[in-house]
C-alpha cells in the first residue's frame, strides 16, 4: 500500500485544527487558574463565544467584528463571574457551574434564529504555498489566523508567566494572595484581569468552532470541549507546553477514532469514542509525575476566595 | 541622617475589642526599640498600622515631621518603612530571586547587583534560584529582610521574628539587626520574649490590653520587672520538683520507621525510646525535622507497624487515634485551630469530638447534649478557660484559652499518657505558666507526658529526659539534669 505523504499531512493538519479550540480555552483558563481563580464556566464561555461570533458574522457580515465580538462576549460573561467571585466573594465552583448552565441556556435561546444558516468562508493564509513542500505544506500553510495564533499561544503564555513582571505577579497572587496584598499588589485587580482574559480566550475558542472549524450554529456545539480544556489545565499541571501536547493527543485520537469507525475496525464504538479522553489523561498524568514540579506549578490558592479585612 | 518616627494618639477599635487605645510613641534612629506585650496586647495591630496593612480609626503617624498617609502597604514602602511579618509574606512556589524582585520597578540587572551587594555585606548566603519552599525558616526570614533592604528603608519593623528560629539563627539575626542599627536604620522589634529584649534592645515600650503602659530604657529594667509590667501582676516562677521517677515502663517504641511519599515531609528512621510512668520525655529540635511526623505516628494519624508501639503491655501501632484514646492515651496537636479543634463549632461540640465509649455522649446515634454541656462546663471551670459561654464558637477563644480547653478536654478522662506538640506555641506568659503548671501536675499524679517542643527553655523546665530529633532521627536519650541549652542547640543543628 502506498501512503500519500500529502494525505498524512492533511490528517495531521486536521488533528491540529481540532486541537485549536482546546489550546485557546486551556491557555486562557490556565492564566485564570494561575492567579488562584477556578472558573468552571469554560464550557459556558465557549458556547457564548460560539453563538456571538456566528450571530455577529451573519448580522454584520464582518469577520473582524465577529471574532472580536465573540471575545468581547466571553469577557462580558466572565465579568459576571469575576464580579460574583471577587467582589461578592461567592464560591468559585458553584459560580462557575452556574456560568456554564447560563451560557448553554442563553446561547440556545439566541441561537434559535441562526439554526440552519450557512456560515461564511473564513480567509486562510499562505494559500499559494499549499503545494510547495510534500507532507509539511498542508501542515504549515493554508490555515486561518486563529489557527496560527493558537499554536503560538502556549509559548507566549509560557514566556509571559516565566519572564515578564506581570506574569510573576499573576503567579504570586495565585501562590499567596495574602502575601501579595501585603506587598501592595492589588489582588482583586489582578484576578479580575485574569478572569477576563480567560473569558476572551474561551470566547475566541468558541468563535473558532462556529466560524472556522464547522461554520454553522448547532445548539450545544461545543460538545464538552470546555470540560476537556479544564481537564487539560489540571492534568498538564498548569504548564502551557503540556497543554499543547495534551490537546494534540486528544485531537489526534478524536480524528483517528473517526477514521477507525469509518474503516469499520471491530472495536466497540463506545470504546473508541472514550479513547481520546482516557489516553489524554493517562499521558498527561505520566508526563507530569514529578511531585516536586507539581507542587511548584500548582497555584496554592486555587479556588479559595480572598478578601481583605481592615 | 537621623530618622524620627512618631505615633500620635493612634486608636483602632474592633467590634468588642479596643486593639489600640490612644497610643503615642516616639522612636529615633540609632537605637533598637522593643515593643513588648502579651498576645492580644495590640502590638501587632500597631505595627500593622505603621506598615499600612491596617488603617487606624484615629491618630497620626509622622516620619521626620511629615504626616504620613498609610492607606496600603505600598504607602509604607514608599515612605521607607519596611516590615518583616511574623507569618512570612513570601511566595513559596516562586524562586528566591522572584520573591525579591516582585515589588520593585528597577531594572533586573540593577536589582541583581543590589541583592548581591546586600548578601555580601551582611554575609547572607542563599541560593537565589531555588524555590522559597526549600528554605529553612531562618533563610526565609533573610529573604524578607533582603526584600526590605533593597529599598534602603529608614525604618525596619520586625514582628516576632524569632518564633521560628533556632538559637544560632537568632543570634545571627541579632548581629545583623545591630549592624543595621549602626548604619542608621531605625529598628522596632516586636516580641513577647523578655530574654531577647534584654539582649538586643536599647529601649522598651510595654503594651497591655491595647494601652501603652510604660516606656523605659533597658538598663533600668530586668526580666522580672518587664514580665510584671507586661502581665500587670506579679508572676510566680514555676519549678518542677525532679524526683526519681518509677521504673514502671508505660510506652515503648521500638524500631519505628515512617517513609513519606510527600517530598516535603521528613522520613522517620529507626526511632527507639521508652517512657516510664510519672515521667516527662522532652523531644527537642528545629521545626521541620520530623516532629510533626513523629506526633502523627504516635497519635495514630499515621498508622505504623503493630509491634512498633507497645503501650501498657498492648501493641497498638496499627490503631487509629480514637482506638488509642480507649487505651488512655491523649493528644494535643500543634495547630490548635486546624488539628485540635474545629473553629466554626461551639466549645461543647468540640468537646464532644473527643468521644469515648465510656463518655456516653451519644445515645443510640443521638447526641446527648445535656451530658456534653455538663462535661464542657466542668472542663471550663477545672481548667480555667476564660469564658462562661460553652456555645461560643471555638475560633473566638484566644490561643491561651483554646489551648487550656484542648488540654482540659484531653485530661478530664485522666489518661495515662499525654502527647503534646508545642503546647505553648504563640501563647503569652500567663497562659504558658498555666499550661506548664498543668503539665507538671500530670507528672505528679504518676501520669506520663511526651512533650515535643521547639522551645528549649520549656523542655529544660518540664522534662525528666530529653532527646533531640534531627532529620527524622532521634539522638540518644539524656537525663534532663545533665543537659544544657547549648548542648541541645548543638544537637539540634546536627552536631554531636
Amino acid at each position: 500500500m502506498i501512503i500519500d505523504v500529502n494525505f498524512v499531512g492533511l490528517i495531521i493538519a486536521s488533528i491540529m485544527a481540532s486541537a485549536v479550540p482546546l489550546i485557546l480555552a486551556s491557555c486562557g483558563e490556565l492564566i485564570t487558574e494561575r492567579s488562584g481563580v477556578l472558573n468552571l464556566g469554560v464550557e459556558g464561555m465557549m458556547i457564548i463565544g460560539a453563538i456571538s461570533g456566528f450571530a455577529l458574522m451573519t448580522v454584520t457580515g464582518n469577520l473582524i467584528i465577529a471574532v472580536f465580538g465573540a471575545m468581547l462576549a466571553g469577557v462580558l460573561i466572565s465579568t459576571i463571574f469575576a464580579f460574583l467571585t471577587q467582589t461578592l466573594i461567592t464560591n468559585h465552583v458553584a459560580t462557575g457551574l452556574a456560568l456554564t448552565i447560563f451560557g448553554i441556556g442563553i446561547s440556545a435561546m439566541i441561537g434559535k434564529n441562526f439554526v440552519g444558516i450557512p456560515g461564511k468562508e473564513f480567509p486562510i493564509l499562505f494559500e499559494s504555498l499549499k503545494d510547495t513542500i510534500p507532507l509539511l505544506s498542508p501542515i504549515l500553510f493554508g490555515h486561518s489566523i486563529v489557527f496560527y495564533f493558537a499554536f503560538a499561544l502556549p509559548f507566549i503564555t509560557s514566556y509571559f508567566l516565566k519572564k515578564t513582571k506581570i506574569g510573576l505577579i499573576v503567579r504570586a497572587v495565585g501562590d499567596s494572595p495574602e502575601s501579595a496584598s501585603n506587598q501592595g499588589i492589588n489582588v482583586k485587580l489582578v484576578r479580575y484581569a485574569c478572569i477576563l482574559y480567560g473569558g476572551a480566550m474561551c470566547g475566541l475558542a468558541g468563535a473558532y468552532l462556529s466560524m472556522i472549524y464547522t461554520p454553522q450554529w448547532i445548539e450545544n456545539m461545543t460538545g464538552g470541549r470546555g470540560w476537556i480544556a479544564l481537564a487539560l489545565v489540571v492534568f498538564s499541571t498548569w504548564n502551557p507546553i503540556k497543554i499543547l501536547i495534551g490537546a494534540m493527543i486528544f485531537g489526534g485520537l478524536t480524528i483517528i477514532q473517526f477514521h477507525m469507525q469509518a474503516v469499520g475496525v471491530r472495536i466497540p464504538v463506545q470504546f473508541l469514542t472514550a479513547l481520546p479522553y482516557i489516553v489524554t489523561i493517562i499521558v498527561l498524568v505520566v508526563i507530569s509525575r514529578d511531585s516536586r514540579k507539581i507542587r511548584l506549578s500548582t497555584p496554592s490558592s486555587l479556588g479559595k476566595s480572598f478578601y481583605k479585612d481592615n | 541622617m537621623n530618622t524620627n518616627l512618631k505615633i500620635s494618639n493612634v486608636t483602632k477599635i474592633y467590634p468588642g475589642c479596643v486593639a489600640n487605645d490612644n497610643v503615642s510613641l516616639e522612636f529615633n534612629s540609632g537605637k533598637i526599640y522593643a515593643l513588648l506585650g502579651e498576645n492580644g496586647a495590640g502590638k501587632s495591630t500597631l505595627v500593622k498600622i505603621l506598615s499600612g496593612v491596617i488603617i487606624p480609626d484615629e491618630g497620626k503617624i509622622y516620619l521626620n515631621e511629615n504626616n504620613l498617609k498609610l492607606n496600603s502597604p505600598l504607602d509604607a514602602k514608599k515612605n521607607d518603612i519596611g516590615m518583616v511579618f511574623q507569618h512570612f509574606n513570601l511566595f513559596e512556589t516562586l524562586s528566591v530571586y522572584e520573591n525579591l524582585i516582585i515589588d520593585s520597578n528597577e531594572q533586573r540587572e540593577v536589582l541583581r547587583e543590589k541583592i548581591n551587594t546586600i548578601m555580601r555585606k551582611y554575609n547572607f548566603s542563599i541560593d537565589l534560584n531555588i524555590p522559597v519552599l526549600n528554605l529553612s525558616a531562618g533563610q526565609k526570614q533573610k529573604v524578607e529582610i533582603i526584600r526590605c533592604l533593597i529599598r534602603s528603608p529608614k525604618v525596619l519593623i520586625m514582628d516576632e521574628p524569632t518564633s521560628v528560629l533556632t538559637e544560632q539563627e537568632t543570634s545571627e539575626l541579632f548581629l545583623s539587626l545591630k549592624k543595621f542599627s549602626e548604619e542608621g536604620i531605625l529598628i522596632i522589634y516586636i516580641t513577647h520574649k523578655l530574654k531577647e529584649v534584654m539582649e538586643l534592645c536599647d529601649e522598651v515600650a510595654v503594651m497591655r490590653r491595647g494601652k501603652l503602659v510604660s516606656v523605659s530604657e533597658i538598663k533600668n529594667e530586668n526580666i522580672e520587672s518587664l514580665a510584671n509590667k507586661m502581665v500587670g501582676q506579679n508572676l510566680k516562677t514555676i519549678k518542677k520538683k525532679k524526683e526519681k521517677s518509677s521504673s514502671d515502663q508505660l510506652i515503648n517504641i521500638t524500631n519505628l520507621n515512617f517513609i513519606s511519599e510527600d517530598p516535603f515531609e521528613t522520613n522517620l528512621s529507626n526511632i527507639n525510646f521508652s517512657v516510664n510512668r510519672g515521667e516527662c520525655l522532652g523531644i527537642a529540635g528545629i521545626s521541620g525535622n520530623g516532629q510533626s511526623e513523629l506526633f502523627q505516628v504516635l497519635s495514630g494519624e499515621i498508622i505504623s507497624d503493630k509491634n512498633s508501639i507497645e503501650f501498657n503491655k498492648n501493641y497498638i501501632g496499627d490503631l487509629n487515634p480514637q482506638e488509642r484514646r480507649e487505651y488512655l492515651m491523649a493528644f494535643s496537636p500543634e495547630d490548635r485551630l486546624e488539628q485540635a479543634a474545629i473553629p466554626q463549632m461551639a466549645i461543647f461540640e468540640n468537646v464532644a469530638l473527643n468521644n469515648f465509649k465510656s463518655s456516653n455522649f451519644f445515645n443510640n446515634g443521638l447526641i446527648n447534649e445535656n451530658k456534653i454541656k455538663e462535661h464542657s462546663k466542668k472542663i471550663i471551670s477545672d481548667f480555667n478557660v476564660n469564658t462562661n459561654n460553652i456555645e461560643l464558637k471555638s475560633q473566638f477563644l484566644s490561643g491561651g484559652n483554646l489551648q487550656k480547653l484542648i488540654i482540659g478536654r484531653e485530661l478530664i478522662t485522666s489518661p495515662d499518657l499525654l502527647i503534646c506538640f508545642n503546647p505553648t506555641w504563640g501563647l503569652d506568659v500567663g497562659a504558658i505558666n498555666y499550661i506548664h503548671e498543668t503539665l507538671i501536675k500530670i507528672n505528679e499524679q504518676n501520669k506520663s507526658i511526651i512533650l515535643i517542643s521547639t522551645d528549649t527553655d520549656e523542655l529544660l523546665k518540664l522534662s525528666d529526659k530529653i532527646s533531640v530529633i534531627h532529620k527524622g532521627k532521634l539522638s540518644k536519650i539524656m537525663d534532663a539534669e545533665e543537659v544544657t541549652s547549648e548542648k541541645l542547640g548543638m544537637l539540634m543543628g546536627g552536631g554531636n
